[in-house]
């Protein structure tokens, strides 16, 4: 596993923004993360992909004080987790994953307020609550309510609202998840723009190609493990033939279909709802030939290219989505 | 898990301003009905049932000059119980306020001594507004017999700021202990009602046999309806021993909501 490759800008020396080493969080007898080491550098935007329950969200919520680890060590912009709550507090933005705007106040009032938390004095606050309004397109929402805001504008006032202490590290916990796709490549554009600025990011998303635009490096996590790591482009090398054939027919014909793919392939998986064959290869064409000279009507055939959505389906056998 | 919390003055101020800040825009709405709820108390009770009750009233006084200064501590634990009940619990569960300030330097126990200070301050704002409405309404119709009547009055509001936190902190603490709602009922219905009505602010408890009296001492708002009748009518050195129980009771119980709140944000 290959979670230590170094981006441009996180090099040797530097000092760590997240260093965790046998992380695990237990609930009662519920283990839901059981053991993580990685270590995100500054400037960098981290992923942690994975399905529901994977334990992404606990490690979020250790990272940002809400949940204490039960074992394993977790330091955050360079200090303890344990002991340093308040003074780790101070220099991170956290966008959560469920919308806690305060609805009571304006949606400038809302950054303005969150700024006291941070004992900001009031011209600074003002100040960077314009700036920050302008940088998420909601200067014309300034004194509107917040429950004016459309889901995609009220995701974009929680992250204006996480930077309003100009954090070093910023974590966005499934940042785009329930947002239409329009909204949704406005939050990536906003992402990308603080990656530029040199922020620290990290995030955690169950969407494949969020992760892939978005991240310098990431782990993939599943049932509280992490389960493979690296830069998104090296990991598909890593793990996948680079193309991807999907044969969709009647699960008996696919059957049949099997043994010839296992053949031609490279490697063989059963897609996530079971209706599909998937071939990894590095030579589609010879594939196809073989299976048309196999006597199989190839009429509902998909060719693409191999993703981080097929590592996981590698490593797990299961999609990411379900 | 871990040790005990001690909340941060700082913390606690931004909690208590963030609801300072909202309070302001709509303090007329918010404060007009608890204006009016002791003005109807004050009429149904202390000139309608007063009307009944023989001339010579209770301890020398009329009956509405009885009532009057236990309808200010009344108030303020309503108002005190409403803040850290439905509100509080809203803020928790349903608005999840307290996890997006949780997750800047203001710690969860922060957020409940900004809570109990608010809620003391509402308390007092609300029972200030009341005690100028008693003592403009007593010398208007019956300046013989004064509803307040005495400079030790003044005292009264900061009282009212303590009583509310009293009563905050029970509240905030059966909030810290449930998960539904509707459980407030159970609150209202076993805690508050029975407090209001058995505390001496419509008789006088120390004339019953024992064990009542012995009872009511155990009783948070019996001190209150003690004290603010003290102050409200003149010095009376056994408010100091009312006040003494208030402080006593508020710091014993306070930090018990802050370790339960804790572990509602914080997993």
């Amino acid at each position: 596993m290959n979670t230590e490759t170094r981006t441009k800008r996180g090099g040797v020396g530097e000092k760590s923004t997240l260093v965790a080493h046998g992380l695990r969080k237990s609930y009662g007898e519920f283990e839901a993360v059981k053991g993580l080491d990685f270590e995100v550098f500054p400037g960098e935007c981290f992923g942690f992909l994975g399905p529901n329950g994977a334990g992404k969200t606990t490690t979020m919520r250790m990272i940002y004080g809400a949940a204490i680890p039960t074992s394993g060590t977790l330091s955050v912009v360079g200090l303890d987790v344990r002991g340093n709550e308040r003074a780790i507090k101070r220099r991170i933005g956290v966008v959560p994953q469920e919308n806690n705007l305060d609805d009571d106040l304006k949606v400038r009032e809302n950054l303005l307020v969150y700024g006291r938390y941070f004992d900001m004095p009031k011209k600074a606050a003002l100040r960077r609550a314009d700036e920050l309004l302008d940088f998420v397109q909601l200067t014309e929402k300034s004194n509107a309510d917040v429950s004016e805001l459309s889901g995609g504008m009220k995701r974009r006032l929680l992250i204006a609202r996480a930077l309003i202490n100009d954090p070093d590290l910023v974590v966005l916990d499934e940042p785009t998840t329930g947002l239409d796709p329009q909204a949704r490549h406005l939050v990536w554009d906003k992402m990308r723009d603080l990656v530029r600025e040199g922020k620290t990011l990290i995030l955690t998303t169950h969407y494949m190609e969020e992760a892939a635009r978005l991240c310098n490096r990431l782990v993939i996590m599943e049932d509280g493990h992490i389960i493979a790591g690296g830069v998104p482009e090296e990991m598909v090398e890593e793990h996948v033939s680079p193309q991807v054939l999907e044969f969709r027919a009647a699960p008996e014909a696919l059957e049949k279909l099997r043994p010839v793919l296992q053949e031609a392939a490279d490697d063989v998986e059963t897609g996530a709802t079971g209706e599909a064959l998937l071939a990894f290869t590095h030579d589609s064409d010879a594939v196809l030939d073989r299976v048309r000279r196999s006597g199989f009507t190839v009429e509902n055939t998909v060719y693409r290219q191999s993703s981080l959505e097929d590592v996981f389906l590698r490593l797990t056998g299961r999609s990411l989505t379900d | 898990m871990g040790s005990i919390r001690i909340p941060s003055p700082r913390g606690a101020f931004r909690v208590w301003q963030r609801n300072a800040t909202i309070f302001r825009k709509y303090w007329k709405s918010a404060m007009f009905p608890n204006f009016f709820e002791p003005l109807l108390y004050l009429a149904a009770m202390g000139l309608g049932l007063g009307a009944f009750i023989q001339q010579g009233g209770i301890n020398g006084q009329t009956y509405v000059q009885y009532i009057a200064p236990g309808l200010l501590a009344s108030n303020a634990m309503f108002a005190a119980s409403f803040e850290s009940t439905f509100n509080t619990f809203v803020k928790l569960r349903i608005d999840r306020i307290y996890d997006a300030i949780t997750t800047t330097p203001v710690n969860p126990e922060d957020v409940v001594a900004g809570e109990y200070l608010w809620a003391g301050t509402r308390a007092a704002l609300y029972g200030t507004g009341f005690l100028a409405m008693l003592t403009v309404l007593g010398f208007a119709f019956t300046p013989e017999n004064p509803l307040i009547s005495s400079w030790w009055a003044l005292l009264i509001p900061p009282m009212l700021l303590v009583i509310g936190v009293m009563f905050s902190v029970m509240g905030t603490l059966f909030t810290s202990l449930i998960k539904r709602i509707d459980l407030y009922a159970y609150y209202f219905t076993l805690v508050v009602t029975p407090l209001f009505l058995f505390s001496g602010i419509f008789f006088p408890v120390e004339e019953f046999p024992a064990p009542v009296p012995q009872i009511a001492w155990f009783t948070p708002l019996y001190h209150a309806v003690n004290a603010c009748r003290g102050l409200a009518n003149g010095p009376d050195l056994a408010v100091a021993g009312d006040v003494l129980w208030i402080l006593v009771f508020t710091g014993a119980l306070s930090l018990v909501p802050v370790q339960i709140m804790r572990r509602r944000l914080v997993s």
